[in-house]
């Protein structure tokens, strides 16, 4: 009985062995080509005991090449920051694509499905694998299965925790007291409000979180349904920014005509409401340099002070009565419908359509801005999806065939509008009364419309040897409307190859080695994710507003360089890799390496002005390539009956290159800049002036610091040090723009992540520590450049520390870069399976959780763990925006009836 | 059998899909119904240009935002500095750098700039290609008009990059191969410009651009008489298509075709002068009024940005930019604290001295600033006084740090604007005629003849006494009247001053040969089109 145990620990690691045994009739394809691949399962038992607010918190650290940045509270920041295998287009599309229950859903609607209605996630990352969602795929998928009746009779289930959560960090401004006497000191004039305030205590509370979920099944083999219902309440640490989630599932199976029909039917609704943070980083900005001597709130006259020469800052307790708030609506449903023609071959008809509304809400008060600013806005798609697919399978002797082919539609209608008004006298109103402001000026209030469409095609075969050799392919043909006329087409073909040597007769003889398998796979799929409708056609669109025939008129113009000729972005994969066991896999080994190559690669390149219009042209020039190894381990030292340890760890290396943004379009030679800057440092006196920090350099990972070097701090003639800059290239000259007296410094992103997960558990109680870690990057402390700035002060505070420091001055450079190195222990959580013997209660668990344990780095900034993922103006850069650090505290309960 | 079926509606599928592909789009406009009848034709070809006059975006705008055309010729003069002011206004030495003359090909804003210049001309261009493609929809006198007015922009956009950048290319159709893009000398850029506005001026609207009704914001003719006399007044520089010899034409030897007639660069400047004064310009009154926030009805303005909080997008930063954060606070704006009179200019108005010319108090806000009848007070309970002349080109540390140097009061403050200030109605003026009554000065004196009257003119509207019309006097008054609006570096430049120390700059090294007077071709620019070579003293 020993391997029963270990199913999970399997499931986990590999999928491709048990996948087999939860056959599905929706997913007999792509088990067989799992065979060849290296997805990777993630099952609820690897989850569930955690406390987690979404599912993205989940995925993060649990399969080697996932990455998930759960930075603070920041929800969009976490919904864009999801990666399988890094960063492969630079105009987009970089998002996993996300299919639940076969819909084809979105990061945002997963990050809304409750937790415990997940049954597993499915990590696909190889072409072989992505093949059959084509294009959509082409950044990794990630399948997500929910649970579905059982058909075992009646059942029903609650799960909730509570929790709360507390500031444990934050970084440490002078205190007023040493705020005046460091003013005092070195005789500068400040303003002393007769306060002593601590800014982040004053924005920041004890935040809570709880979370509900029912749910209940019942019915037979032949018919069953499965229900569920879930609430989520989320109060983060700052005031004002909180988060509620209200979800319900149905799921229906039916089969009929002597199981020859099977039916599948599901609906999923969500509701969200988030009040989000204006501009997160002026509100913590604002906190930390603020004067401390100030009160957090008006003063007797009703004044909120700050500094007059602080022009960069709010009063932060005005910065919390700006309002931005989205509510998110999501409605889709689905029926697949699957008919046995003969028992080997089946036709599959699937549809789905899911709704999607965004309706964004923002306020600005006149307090904080001049004649107040108000938005709205709403945002809604709806997406059909039509699949056709007739698969056949046929096992004689040793053989053993798996063919189908499918045709596929995608239509998505995108709809919008918002309004921008200003002109407010009073601030009751916030956003819901536009007509109480007196001004909508031109370009504030538009509509729009899309319809972009995606038709495939797909065949694929894969054929089994002995059961030992397999070895598939698929053709797919993907079409767009969105690119050029004579480019709609793509086609997109992959092999893969298995081997399971363990079944092999001279493998039997021996014990030591309980699972062997090799693989092998190389594919192509194209991607569109960075380009929007209409982008090849050359259109008018409004421009601008001016007098004409003496009235104001909108006129028109093309307002970009259209390009006729766009075309796919094609990433060509491949992949090896190994599944080793011993001792009955006790201990476990996975490794695989890739290489995969974005060719065609879609960028703005920089054109010529003239003869061009605009100076950006979207085309297929470049290339970059991603390479890296990913090894997983799982080891079972101790299995005994009332006592069992897992250690489950993945490891990856990444390697990111751009190649090549240099190439021919129409006859001229194309070329993106030979650096170009990606992030800039924000805040007093950086605005626009050689303050970029990180770059796209061919040849380069995308987002190196590029960086002037600081030799030290020298002496500035005015009582205070500044940075000593090198003359990089010995002209004399300290030049510190774009391409001056700048170096290479170090690389955005890890070269290694880990993610590891220990759990222990001992009659009825388990513990499991999740530790995830990455190493080989850096960070750019742009907050300790700007709160240890002396020439700022005392218009804007300064960190406890930096008078001694004595560091006057705002220049980018190297001193300031750190090892980026840390290992975060994720989360603890204790729990107890209750013993109880009743004839309703079929199993109690209690647990508690404390996540976000502990750091350990060498980075002196208040959290390694910043943006290091995803390629924008935030890489790597630690810029005054960071949440302050918080620890959660929770009490988990969860009854099976 | 099935099989087959379901591989035939399969195939079936597949045709109807492909048919999917097509794009329709509902919310943008194809070419076709862009310009589907003469009035679309005017507004999509002709209207749509008047977009990029002004601008709400750095570098895009001829005035107004910054970064831009505006800075490149006020804030590498004597007229402006912005200090460093401890943490702010640093900005990676950008503004100092301006001052000091030590641009560099490599900046941004220079790019920008050059690109903004550009995009209107080729806009222009496919403007004249697409009067053409269409012109079955229009009439002949239309089509004529129509293609003079797009001309007339493209002409005084060619005018700013001629100015800025020397030796550039003259691309006069949308569909130039890039490998046709290449630099013409100066003086070829200038006599195309020239002949140009000559050319279409039959055909542009008579009226005045100033105000509001048919013409408002538009090139009409007076409009491009003020640019043929700009263009006649430094034909000199112009003309110059080696600025770094040390050797300048002689306006007197530089000749035009002028309605017939051979004049040379003075008499030329001196003839579109008078004809502006024919087409009914004049001073008006008051100096304020051409700057107050309803300044649509001004005699003396030709050429301006129209500005309308509720309306237009153009923005106003100047005001915003300069005063002191007190001082916007008391309006209820945020500001910037960052521009303000250098030295010179404060000495050449006179401060302080019982001599002060009257146009000081109209442009800059010195000492106490009052609004709504109390003193504007800094934090600490002090009166805020605005110091002119403790600046210094870094004033970290000083005790006058936030509140040394004069600053901008040229516009009326309109106190319903939006953006902090920026949206105000103020129309930003762009020519006016008492530029224009100096420039008739100057080059009468410049041709020996006595521009005493014209000079004079313009100091006694101010309420100042004669003086005689010599070229130091010219110069001196150009800054006193038209201070920041935007020309000192063409003056300077005319008066061969430019790249001479003045105020609190040394001249760089090099600088003797004059090679600053011409900004470098932006280094981008330059790698994207291997056919142009940079300007003479900037390496590359």
């Amino acid at each position: 009985m020993r391997n029963l145990h270990l199913i999970p620990l399997i499931l986990f690691l590999m999928g491709s062995v048990t996948v087999g045994a939860q056959v599905q009739h929706t997913r007999e394809l792509q088990d067989t080509l799992s065979v060849s691949g290296s997805t990777e399962v993630i099952d609820q038992k690897s989850f569930s005991k955690r406390l987690a607010n979404n599912a993205l918190e989940v995925l993060n650290g649990q399969a080697a090449g996932v990455n998930v940045t759960v930075n603070g509270a920041d929800r969009m920041a976490m919904l864009n920051s999801v990666r399988v295998r890094g960063t492969t287009s630079i105009m987009g599309g970089n998002d996993p694509l996300v299919i639940i229950d076969g819909v084809t859903s979105s990061i945002a609607a997963l990050s809304m499905i409750y937790p415990a209605d997940i049954e597993s996630f499915t990590i696909l990352k190889n072409a072989a694998e992505t093949a059959q969602y084509g294009s959509r795929g082409a950044s990794g998928v990630i399948e997500v299965k929910t649970k579905k009746g059982t058909g075992g009779g009646f059942q029903i289930s609650y799960d909730g925790n509570y929790g709360f959560e507390r500031m444990s960090d934050y970084i440490e401004m002078l205190d007023a007291p040493a705020y005046v006497a460091t003013a005092k000191r070195l005789g500068l004039e400040y303003n002393d409000g007769g306060y002593n305030t601590n800014f982040f205590k004053s924005i920041t509370r004890t935040g809570g979180v709880q979370n509900h979920h029912l749910a209940f099944s019942g019915g037979s083999e032949a018919s069953n349904y499965r229900a569920s219902f879930g609430f989520m309440d989320h109060n983060t640490i700052v005031r004002s920014n909180d988060y509620q989630n209200l979800v319900a599932k149905l799921d229906v199976t039916q089969t009929a005509f002597d199981g020859r029909l099977t039916g599948n039917f599901g609906v999923f609704g969500s509701s969200q409401k988030a009040h989000d943070l204006f501009d997160v980083q002026k509100l913590f900005y604002s906190a930390a340099v603020q004067n401390p001597t100030f009160l957090d709130g008006p003063d007797a006259e009703g004044r909120w002070r700050v500094n007059s020469g602080a022009s960069q800052i709010n009063p932060p307790g005005l910065l919390l009565k700006e309002k931005n708030d989205a509510k998110n609506l999501i409605f889709n449903t689905h029926l697949r419908l699957t008919y046995a023609i003969i028992p080997d071959l089946k036709l599959s008809v699937f549809g789905s359509y899911s709704y999607n509304s965004n309706e964004l809400a923002q306020f600005c008060p006149t307090w904080v801005w001049a004649q107040g600013n108000i938005y709205r806005g709403e945002f809604k798609s709806e997406d059909w999806l039509g699949n056709v697919s007739l698969n056949y399978r046929h096992m004689w002797g040793i053989h053993h065939l798996d063919a189908s082919v499918s045709g596929e539609s995608q239509k998505q209608t995108a709809t919008g509008f918002w309004v921008h008004a200003k002109g407010i006298t009073n601030n009751e109103f916030g956003y819901d009364n536009l007509g109480a402001a007196a001004s909508r000026p031109y370009g504030g209030t538009g509509s729009s419309y899309a319809d972009p469409s995606l038709g495939s095609f797909m065949t694929s075969i894969t054929y089994r040897l002995y059961d030992r050799y397999s070895f598939s392919a698929t053709v797919r043909a993907d079409g767009s409307s969105m690119v050029g006329e004579d480019n709609k087409w793509g086609f997109f073909p992959s092999v893969s190859a298995a081997w399971d040597v363990h079944k092999e007769r001279f493998m039997q003889s021996q014990r030591f080695i309980s699972m062997l398998k090799l693989r092998t796979g190389y594919g192509r799929s194209g991607n569109l994710g960075g380009i929007s409708s209409y982008i090849t056609l050359d259109t008018g669109q409004p421009n601008g507003l001016v007098s004409a025939y003496g009235s104001p008129t909108v006129t028109m113009a093309a307002l970009k360089n259209a390009n006729p000729d766009l075309k796919w972005e094609t990433r060509s994969t491949f992949n090896v890799g190994f599944d080793l066991g011993f001792w009955q896999n006790r201990l476990v080994l996975t490794a695989e390496y890739y290489y995969s190559k974005t060719t065609d690669m879609l960028y703005e390149y920089d054109v010529p002005v003239p003869p061009f219009a605009y100076d950006k042209l979207l085309a297929n020039i470049g290339s970059m390539s991603n390479q890296g190894l990913e090894i997983g381990m799982s080891v079972t030292p101790l299995m005994k009956k009332d006592m069992e340890l897992n250690i489950n760890m993945n490891l990856s290396f990444q390697k990111n290159r751009l190649i090549s943004l240099n190439g021919m379009y129409n006859g001229m030679q194309m070329s993106a800049a030979p650096v170009t800057p990606m992030g800039y440092l924000y805040g007093a006196g950086q605005k626009g002036g050689d303050n970029a920090v990180l770059y796209q350099i061919v040849g380069q990972p995308l987002g190196v610091f590029y960086l002037p070097h600081c030799k030290g701090l020298v002496d500035d003639g005015h009582g205070h040090l500044s940075y000593d800059l090198a003359d990089l290239d010995g002209n004399g000259k300290v030049d510190l723009s774009d391409g001056g007296d700048r170096y290479i410094a170090g690389q955005a992103t890890p070269k290694v992540t880990l993610g590891s997960n220990i759990s222990f558990r001992y009659k009825n109680f388990d513990v499991a520590l999740q530790v995830n870690g990455a190493f080989g990057h850096k960070i750019f402390n742009g907050t300790a450049l700007s709160y240890n700035n002396m020439a700022s002060f005392p218009d804007y505070n300064v960190m406890k520390g930096a008078p001694e420091r004595n560091i006057a001055g705002q220049n980018v450079s190297d001193y300031w870069l750190e090892s980026g190195n840390y290992v975060n222990f994720e989360y603890l959580t204790l729990g107890y399976h209750i013993p109880i013997k009743s004839p309703f209660i079929r199993s109690l668990r209690v647990s508690c959780s404390i996540n976000n344990l502990a750091t350990i780095t060498g980075y002196s900034g208040l959290t390694p763990m910043i943006n290091s993922y995803v390629v924008n103006s935030t890489l790597g850069i630690d810029d005054k925006r960071n949440y302050p650090v918080y620890r959660t505290y929770s009490l988990g309960l969860s009854i099976q009836f | 059998m099935k099989r087959i079926y379901y591989i035939s509606a399969l195939i079936l599928m597949a045709v109807s899909f492909a048919s999917c592909l097509d794009q329709d789009p509902k919310d943008q406009l194809t070419e076709e119904e862009m310009y589907d009848n003469a009035t679309n034709i005017y507004v999509n070809a002709v209207a749509t240009l008047y977009n990029y006059i002004g601008g709400s975006a750095e570098s895009e705008g001829l005035q107004g935002t910054g970064r831009g055309v505006y800075d490149y010729n006020t804030l590498t003069t004597d007229e402006v500095i912005i200090p460093v002011r401890g943490g702010d206004w640093y900005d990676g030495g950008f503004w100092t750098n301006l001052y000091l003359h030590q641009w560099t090909e490599n900046d941004a804003s220079l790019y920008n700039t050059w690109t903004y210049l550009y995009k209107v001309v080729m806009l222009a261009n496919k403007s004249l290609a697409m009067i053409d493609k269409y012109d079955y929809r229009l009439t002949e006198q239309q089509k004529l008009v129509n293609n003079a007015e797009v001309r007339a922009v493209r002409a005084m956009f060619y005018f700013y990059i001629m100015d800025m950048f020397g030796r550039v290319p003259v691309v006069t159709s949308y569909d130039t191969p890039h490998t046709e893009v290449r630099q013409s000398g100066r003086s070829e850029v200038f006599r195309f410009i020239f002949e140009e506005l000559q050319s279409v001026l039959p055909y542009l609207p008579t009226g005045k651009s100033n105000k509001e009704g048919n013409n408002y914001g538009r090139v009409t003719a007076p409009v491009a008489y003020f640019l043929l006399a700009k263009l006649a007044l430094n034909a000199e520089a112009y003309s110059d298509d080696n600025w770094i010899d040390g050797i300048r034409p002689d306006g007197r030897n530089i000749f035009f075709e002028v309605d017939g007639n051979r004049k040379n660069a003075w008499e030329t400047c001196i003839y579109y002068c008078n004809k502006l004064a024919e087409s009914g310009y004049t001073l008006e009154s008051s100096y304020a009024a051409n700057f107050a926030v309803n300044n649509e009805n001004s005699s003396e303005n030709i050429f301006t940005i129209p500005m309308d909080k509720n309306l237009y997008s153009n923005q106003f930063d100047y005001f915003f930019r300069s005063i002191h954060y007190n001082h916007g606070g008391a309006y209820g704006w945020a500001s910037e604290n960052g521009p303000c009179a250098t030295l010179s200019t404060v000495k050449t108005f006179g401060y302080g001295t019982a001599q002060e010319d009257t146009r000081f108090a109209l442009n800059f806000w010195v000492g106490k600033v009052v609004v709504d009848g109390k003193d504007v007070v800094l934090d600490n309970g002090t009166t805020l006084e605005y110091m002119p002349l403790e600046v210094k080109l870094d004033l970290t540390g000083s005790p006058y740090e936030k509140t040394a140097g004069a600053r901008m009061a040229k516009y009326e403050v309109d106190r319903t604007a939006y953006s902090d200030g920026r949206l105000p109605n103020n129309d930003i003026v762009l020519y006016r005629y008492a530029d224009v009554l100096l420039m008739k000065s100057e080059a009468k004196t410049r041709n020996g003849e006595d521009g005493t009257s014209e000079l004079n003119e313009v100091r006694s509207r101010a309420g100042m006494s004669g003086r005689a019309a010599t070229l130091e006097n010219i110069l001196e008054e150009r800054l006193l009247e038209l201070v920041w609006e935007g020309w000192r570096r063409q003056d300077l430049i005319r008066f061969g001053k430019f790249h001479q120390s003045y105020d609190l700059r040394q001249r760089i090294s090099g600088e003797e040969n004059g090679y600053t007077t011409v900004f470098p071709i932006p280094k981008r620019t330059l790698d994207l089109n291997k056919n142009l070579t940079q300007n003479p003293g900037y390496h590359s």
